[in-house]
């Protein structure tokens, strides 16, 4: 009886063995993340917008459907990206996103931003290019570090009628979103 | 052969614990990575750059755009203030506050995040378009059959959830530490 009960305590430890490896490994294994749902879309450096389920649709990346949404995929490999372009009064924010689906960095219209949208997104390498002024880039970009060279950026915009929308998505849709060449 | 028998409890108590523990840790998670407040439940760390591995696995099998942490937050209610699931058939009553935010949005959806409300309506209620108390309070009626003041009609069958998403806000900024307090409540009124 108490050697069954030390196996028990045993299998209670190796589950939790097998618990962590499971949460460690998980976001390298998965196959289903946000990245390979984003992936399958065309929106390498530029800027395409994301279609709102309409209702009753299943609504895998949980859109809010009071929103409109503008992404933009960016390979580093390739040089710096950068997302630039003006954006109506209306609240608005940014988020940039690495492979994993973490968001690397955020903000929003109302931290000073104003209506002018300058994101430049930088790996390691290329910011220490930067600090040595070996990158030329335009005067107030906001600087993004990236740990991985595959990142994407979502830019949610919030229409504050539904007539505005379309007239945002558009506006929406003119952002520039490339690579800086260097 | 009790030896054998021993091993076979071992390992079925291991992958029972193992993955028992992990699909906890990523569905409810509550001991884990997400925080309630009332019926209401987020995962805080999930839109910061340096998530912990428990919330860093619930973003990867959640697999949807998490909002960054200076954009907003997310919560989601699945059972009214007294704990019981939330269902089409019933009429409930979101009553109260929310914290300080720019604006916000509160959906019905099902399990697949769909909106399940009237499709030639609005998809929920929005901050900016409903009618308050004097107080600056709110009553939101989610049901099938027509409800006072602000109300959504829902459609279909079987349960469902509320996605309250506050944009800008200072729920967890410090600023006001009393503000998760100002959540509203879900009050079931009739089934």
């Amino acid at each position: 009886m108490v050697r069954s009960l030390l196996y028990v305590v045993g299998g209670v430890l190796f589950g939790l063995v097998i618990h962590l490896v499971v949460i460690l490994i998980l976001p390298r294994i998965a196959e289903n993340s946000v990245y390979t749902r984003i992936a399958a879309m065309d929106a390498l450096n530029k800027t395409t917008l994301l279609p709102l389920p309409a209702p009753g649709e299943p609504n895998p990346l949980h859109l809010d459907p009071d929103m409109s949404y503008a992404l933009c995929k960016l390979q580093l490999s390739a040089g710096p990206g950068e997302l630039t372009g003006t954006l109506p009064f209306s609240f608005w924010s940014v988020a940039v996103y690495d492979n994993t689906g973490a968001v690397l960095y955020s903000t929003t219209n109302r931290d000073g931003i104003g209506q002018t949208l300058d994101l430049g997104i930088f790996d390691p390498a290329q910011t220490r290019l930067l600090a040595e002024q070996k990158i030329d880039i335009s005067p107030g970009l906001l600087i993004v570090e990236a740990r991985t060279d595959e990142v994407f950026v979502v830019v949610r915009l919030a229409p504050e009628h539904p007539s505005m929308r379309a007239r945002y998505e558009a506006q929406l849709e003119r952002l520039a979103c490339r690579n800086i060449a260097i | 052969m009790r030896f054998l028998l021993n091993l076979l409890l071992m390992l079925v108590v291991a992958l029972s614990v193992g993955f028992g523990l992990s699909w906890y840790a990523l569905s409810d998670g509550r001991l884990f990575g997400a925080q309630q407040y009332g019926p209401w439940t987020t995962w805080t760390r999930a839109g910061a750059p340096d998530p912990d591995p428990y919330t860093r696995a619930f973003i990867t099998r959640n697999a949807s755009l998490q909002l960054g942490q200076a954009e907003g937050l997310q919560l989601i209610a699945t059972a009214d203030s007294d704990g019981r699931r939330l269902e089409r058939a019933c009429r409930y009553r979101v009553d109260g506050h929310t914290p300080t935010s720019t604006f916000w949005t509160l959906i019905p959806v099902d399990d697949k995040d769909a909106s399940i409300a009237r499709p030639d309506g609005p998809p929920g209620f929005h901050s900016n378009r409903i009618a308050r108390a004097n107080d600056g309070s709110m009553q939101l009626y989610f049901s099938k059959t027509l409800a006072p003041l602000n109300w959504v009609e829902l459609t279909g069958d079987g349960p469902f959830s509320l996605a309250l998403t506050l944009y800008d806000t200072v729920i967890f900024s410090g600023v006001g530490s009393s503000e998760t307090t100002t959540l509203p409540s879900i009050i079931r009124e009739s089934c």
